[in-house]
């Protein structure tokens, strides 16, 4: 059956599907079982029923699922498979496969691991031990003979790697495994890409004895590789490769990616028809180039389509110039030596091996440093000064360094960046007036924006720019009068850099500072290498360890156990499993390593010329299902809603009318259609509106304080004008305007919204459930605070073991909660300083203390004011009865007295409820500004 | 579903004799009419108004040579010289057959009756029995005994109905005579004509009939619906309905027509025609029974009881 991909393990028994009208005929003809009655008076009955019986019809969808039900027997008698796989027992003593893990294989590994499963499965079958290979392994991976078993927990153990295969080496562990096991089968899970070596493979082998060749490979090896990014002067080109076989046509896009892995820009590459190789290019600016560290190609998961560039980050190559030859005898006085050490962490430095000029910079532009030094050169010899000025609009950057010799040269416009006053400056001596200039702020457009400037650093000599139009664009670095220190300008594509002091610290400070360093690894940074670096020289560094690897799927990722460190040799070193692609060295300067090479080509595998009999496969994943059981399972479910059927139509409705049988067919007809399509079917329309929802918005639209509803009017309509008072107070005193007070009820109401919930207790009122109680310690827990007011500072009793009744309430609420350590305020808390200065919190009664979370085990600090501590209490006590200090009626009239009558009693109390607002409100910020001195100092101001 | 009619088995007759005693308590004694049975010539106790065999005094006469000493009257000889012999007056007793269809149309109880027509009809019987035992009658079952006249009758008819495993189809009639009644309780399900032609005899000798169908109430209205198969449990033929509902009507007009049928050839010839249904009580039949018996009035019946 090539139209369904379905096949039959006994298709003799579809002819059983002719007896389908027979059945159908019989199912017709037969009426369904009538009612048994005995019935006396049957002769008279029989003298009415006149006509003959005709045969009662049973419906023709009863008839239809019946017949259903024979078909769907008959077809699972017959044994069908559905997606059925050829059996691929290759036969003889053994089944070998060699399969290929390098990075081609890895879009589609799992496909290929379905593929070989199978084979194992069929070696399984047949009994027959497996040998298992594969290409881009260690060559000391054991290739078996493993059991069915032992093969697939290898299988699974594999993952595709990024490196080229070696099928070479896995044909000799599957040949020596191989020996002795008679006329082997052998699968080849090829990855679809010819290597140099597949010659060598086929001979192998051959030699081994092989009685029959599984050969599998990708439909169309269609996977891209980027051979080459190159930042060119003014473009990044980026090539890419595809195989021979892939010809039709076809657009990709490459992005480019800096060292985080954000994108930065990406480039289109079309592929013309039958075209082996494209180029695509981004043009963006230079320096954001200059930040690309690694190309992908979108789509393509594999570690060829990923290609890390080491162009921004590689150790630059370095030149030092200097003129004066005798200065190398004293290090501290040589002009290169503090350039030396700046640039040695950073830079591979080259020196001249002559003192000549006109030798030296030719040698040593032909290294291909990315940047030239040049201390205190004056004028060069005109066929040298060509030679570096070539090199500059090539793209170097030349850093020169004033001097005498500079001084005293002939201003020289194509290798300074600015015109020059002949002579230099001094500021500063014994006969000046001028001090010592300092460094001051670099300038935002330069390159050194964002270092800090050198303060400690101060100049005494410099050369001098003519002042012109644009002097302050290329002034990188400003002495404090506003004399440019550093200049720089671009010169074809390269730059040039000028230091207007020396590179020893004779002229000023300047190389014996940190800013040094960091300004000299900035140009270094931004300048471009010239030249790859061939390992020909003597290099400073062997080997570099792995920094960034391509994952076999393409991705970035720190580097494997098993990788290691890159020995630079004199050629190109191969990309092997223990040198896996990536970037090697460090933090400060990286090589890439990358799969393919700039003529890599990819070539499609080909089956060898054998003559052994030959199996083409495709990897595909096991879809084989054996339909038997699902066809079977249909049949006894239809048998089931048959009989439900005929049990219905024999009599459980049967005294009903007519019209309800039918109307009962049809609702068992739409539940199963509704039960089919009840899934698809769930759109309404949503309205998240809830009940609450106003009241949520008008307390969360506020600051509001809540008070506990007790369910006694008289507390109640205390704690309400107590906290309309505070607040009123709050508004008078305070930028804080609170809203309405908000009574809850804690049984039901939501208390997330409020600050402070203020909690008369009161021992007459009921006793709040559990639920309530585990409610308000969430809120407790989750940042509210609830402030319990026994209101009995003088109810209690004269003893101090006595409890009020109000304290046993107290107590017994508190009994099932997570309560903290708690501690009167003591003197240094922010409690008493967050708004006024206070050291008691009086309420209508005075002397009760403000009981709140301890502080721990926090050493007051006699000079600190303040304790610190983070978080505010979840919890404050008092008996001091507040509410009935803070109330007031509509005419600010206070509705109660305190307790003793004094009218500072009724002010402090209402500052101790500002303070506990401001508290809640603002946290320990107030304690924090016990360092406002320290920071004020810290401002220099 | 269950079937709404249901086969019964053979009613035990011991049952059904304790269920007739209660039956019979409930009417009062019966008294025969006897007008119908003035010339009959056997004893009973309805006097004759003249000489023969009988337990009550009519006469003493003068002993004529030849008769058993046995019956002087010595106690009436001591008085004269003349040895009398006392003669008592002739008392005539009814002889009332009774006859329970066996036949296995009987065996059939419906959903909606409380007993089965077979049980109902011997209790229907037995009761008769005994009623007229009571008040001195003789009662017979043709076949199973000769007409008997004792005081538990009922007790030994059934006795002899269980002696007797199968009873016959038909009774044997030949034996009845003129002027005895019969009762006759049966469900009357075999064709009308067949009915008559085995009762004609009894018409053409004079005797009087009571005819009691026993009807089940699933019989009379029909409540089949659907596609039923209905089983004749005398012959075991059967017969499919596709719709049975639709045949309600018809057989309803049909069965109504046989027992009217029925009924007006037995109020013809004076007989008595009582419909007793099996969901109904059964003394509501013996009433009528007892009425039609005592009252020549209630034989213009033939209604339902």
């Amino acid at each position: 059956m090539t139209w369904l991909p379905l096949s039959f393990g006994a298709p003799m028994v579809l002819a059983g599907l002719v007896v389908l009208p027979v059945i159908w005929w019989l199912l017709r003809m037969t009426p369904p079982k009538p009612q048994m009655e005995i019935f006396p008076p049957l002769r008279i009955l029989a003298s009415v029923l006149k006509r003959e019986e005709t045969p009662h019809q049973s419906p023709w969808w009863l008839t239809l699922l019946r017949l259903v039900m024979a078909t769907l027997i008959i077809l699972a008698l017959a044994d069908p498979v559905l997606n059925p796989r050829e059996r691929m027992a290759a036969g003889g003593g053994a089944t070998a496969i060699l399969m290929d893990n390098g990075w081609a294989s890895a879009s589609d590994w799992q496909v290929r691991v379905a593929t070989a499963e199978r084979l194992i499965a069929d070696a399984e079958a047949s009994g027959v031990p497996v040998i298992l290979a594969f290409s881009a392994e260690e060559a000391n991976e054991p290739a078996g003979p493993f059991d069915a078993a032992a093969a697939r927990d290898r299988l699974n153990a594999a993952a595709p790697r990024p490196v080229p295969v070696d099928r070479v080496a896995a044909a000799e562990r599957i040949a020596s495994a191989l020996e002795g096991l008679p006329a082997p089968g052998l699968a080849l899970l090829t990855d679809g890409l010819a290597a140099d070596e597949d010659e060598a493979v086929w001979q192998i082998f051959a030699d081994s004895g092989i009685g029959r060749l599984i050969w599998a490979q990708p439909d169309q090896p269609t996977m891209l590789g980027l051979t080459g990014g190159d930042n060119l002067a003014d473009v990044f080109a980026v090539t890419a490769i595809r195989p021979q076989s892939d010809t039709a046509p076809r657009d990709v896009t490459v992005g480019a990616y800096d060292d985080r892995g954000r994108r930065l820009a990406d480039a289109a590459i079309s592929f013309a028809t039958g075209e082996m190789e494209a180029r695509g290019e981004i043009r963006v600016p230079f320096e954001l180039r200059n930040d690309f560290s690694s190309l992908s190609i979108d789509g393509e998961m594999h570690a060829a389509a990923t290609r890390v560039l080491d162009e921004s980050r590689r150790r630059r190559r370095v030149a030092l110039i200097s003129q004066a030859e005798g200065d190398q005898a004293q290090p501290l006085l040589s002009p290169l030596h503090y350039i030396n050490r700046a640039l040695e962490p950073y830079a591979d430095i080259v020196s001249a091996s002559s003192p000549d000029l006109a030798e030296a910079i030719p040698e040593l532009i032909e290294q291909g440093p990315a940047v030239i030094v040049m201390a205190d050169v004056g004028t060069l010899p005109s066929a040298a000064r060509r030679a570096v000025i070539d090199w500059v609009e090539g793209g170097g950057t030349l850093v020169r360094f004033a001097g005498s010799r500079l001084a005293a040269a002939e201003n020289d416009p194509d290798l300074l960046p600015v015109r020059l006053r002949l002579g230099e400056r001094a500021l500063g001596g014994t006969l000046s007036w001028t001090e010592p200039q300092a460094v001051s702020e670099f300038p935002p457009s330069g390159p050194f924006a964002d270092l800090s400037p050198p303060s400690e650093v101060t100049v005494t000599r410099q050369v001098l720019a003519e002042p012109s139009a644009d002097i302050v664009d290329r002034t990188w670095a400003n002495l404090a009068d506003g004399t440019p220190l550093v200049t720089g300008d671009r010169r074809g594509d390269g730059t040039l850099v000028l230091f207007h002091v020396t590179p020893e610290a004779t002229w000023s400070n300047l190389p014996i500072s940190g800013s040094f360093v960091e300004m000299l690894r900035r140009i270094v940074q931004i300048s471009r290498n010239q030249a790859v670096v061939d390992a020909s020289g003597e290099e400073r560094r062997a080997s570099l360890p792995p920094y960034r690897m391509i994952s076999a799927n393409g991705t970035l990722v720190p580097p494997s156990p098993d990788a290691r460190p890159l020995e630079i040799s004199g050629s190109t070193q191969s990309v092997t499993l223990r040198n896996p692609p990536g970037l090697y060295g460090t933090d400060d300067g990286v090589i890439a390593h990358n799969l393919l090479g700039p003529d890599s080509q990819l070539a499609a595998i080909d089956v060898p010329q054998t003559e052994l009999p030959v199996t083409r496969i495709a990897y595909a994943f096991d879809e084989q299902q054996d339909l038997r059981g699902p066809l079977l399972a249909a049949a006894v479910a239809l048998m089931i809603l048959d009989s439900l059927i005929v049990l219905w139509m024999g009599g459980l409705l049967r005294r009903r009318p007519r019209l309800a049988g039918r109307s009962a067919g049809v609702a068992v007809f739409v539940l199963a259609v509704g039960s089919v399509l009840a899934p698809g079917t769930g759109l309404a329309q949503f309205d998240d509106a809830r009940p609450g929802d106003d009241e949520a918005i008008a307390a969360i639209s506020e600051t509001r304080i809540a008070y506990v509803i007790t369910g006694d009017s008289s507390i109640d309509s205390i704690s309400r004008a107590g906290i309309a008072g505070l607040s009123r107070f709050l508004t008078d005193k305070t930028a804080l305007e609170p809203g309405q007070p908000s009574g809850v009820d804690i049984e039901t109401d939501e208390l997330s919204f409020y600050p402070l919930i203020y909690w008369p207790v009161d021992e007459a009122t009921q006793m709040p459930s559990d639920e309530a109680l585990s409610r308000i310690d969430a809120y407790m827990q989750q940042g509210g605070t609830v402030l319990f007011d026994t209101r009995d500072q003088y109810g209690a009793g004269l003893f101090d073991g006595a409890a009020s009744p109000g304290t046993m309430r107290l107590r017994e609420i508190l009994s099932g909660m997570n309560v903290p350590p708690l501690e009167p305020v003591p003197d240094d808390h922010v409690l008493t300083k967050t708004f006024y200065i206070l050291h008691e919190f009086p309420g209508r009664y005075a002397g009760g203390p403000l009981w709140v979370e301890a502080m721990g085990d926090g050493e007051a600090d006699p000079e600190r004011p303040v304790r610190q501590g983070d978080g505010v209490t979840p919890i404050m006590i008092t008996a001091n009865d507040f509410a009935g200090a803070w109330a007031e009626d509509a005419n600010r009239r206070p509705m109660l007295p305190t307790v003793p009558s004094d009218p500072m009693q009724r002010e402090f109390a209402m500052r101790a409820g500002v303070n506990i607002m401001m508290y809640m409100l603002t946290g320990n910020y107030k304690s924090d500004q016990v360092h406002v001195p320290a920071i004020l100092e810290r401002l220099g101001q | 579903m269950a079937a709404i009619g249901e086969a019964t088995s053979r009613v035990a007759t011991r049952e059904a004799l304790g269920r007739a005693r209660q039956r019979a308590s409930l009417v009062p004694d019966l008294l025969v009419d006897a007008r119908r049975v003035v010339n009959t010539v056997i004893a009973g106790w309805h006097g004759r108004r003249k000489r023969g065999i009988g337990e009550n005094f009519w006469q003493f006469r003068p002993y004529v040579e030849g008769e058993a000493l046995s019956r002087i009257d010595w106690r009436r000889s001591a008085r004269d010289d003349h040895t009398y012999v006392r003669d008592r007056e002739w008392e005539a007793a009814h002889t009332v057959w009774l006859w329970a269809d066996p036949s296995p149309s009987m065996l059939y109880k419906s959903a909606a009756a409380t007993v089965s027509k077979d049980s109902r009809a011997l209790v229907l019987i037995l009761a008769l029995a005994e009623l007229l035992s009571r008040s001195g009658e003789r009662i017979a079952w043709p076949g199973l005994t000769d007409p008997i006249s004792t005081r538990n009758g009922a007790e030994r008819l059934a006795s002899l109905l269980l002696q007797t495993p199968v009873p016959a189809a038909r009774p044997e009639l030949s034996q009845i005579k003129r002027y005895s009644d019969m009762i006759i309780a049966s469900d009357f399900l075999d064709p009308v004509e067949d009915t008559l032609a085995w009762l004609a005899p009894l018409a053409e000798r004079g005797v009087r009939a009571h005819l009691i169908e026993i009807a089940d109430p699933a019989e009379e209205n029909f409540p089949y619906s659907g596609r039923t198969e209905f089983r004749d449990p005398e012959s075991g033929l059967r017969l499919t309905a596709g719709r049975a509902e639709t045949l309600a009507d018809d057989y309803r007009r049909v069965y109504a027509a046989r027992r009217h049928e029925l009924s007006s050839w037995a109020r013809k010839r004076g007989w008595s025609f009582t419909v007793n249904h099996t969901d109904r009580l059964a003394s509501e039949a013996l009433v009528r029974i007892h009425g039609a018996m005592f009252n020549q009035a209630a034989f213009a019946g033939g209604g339902r009881a």
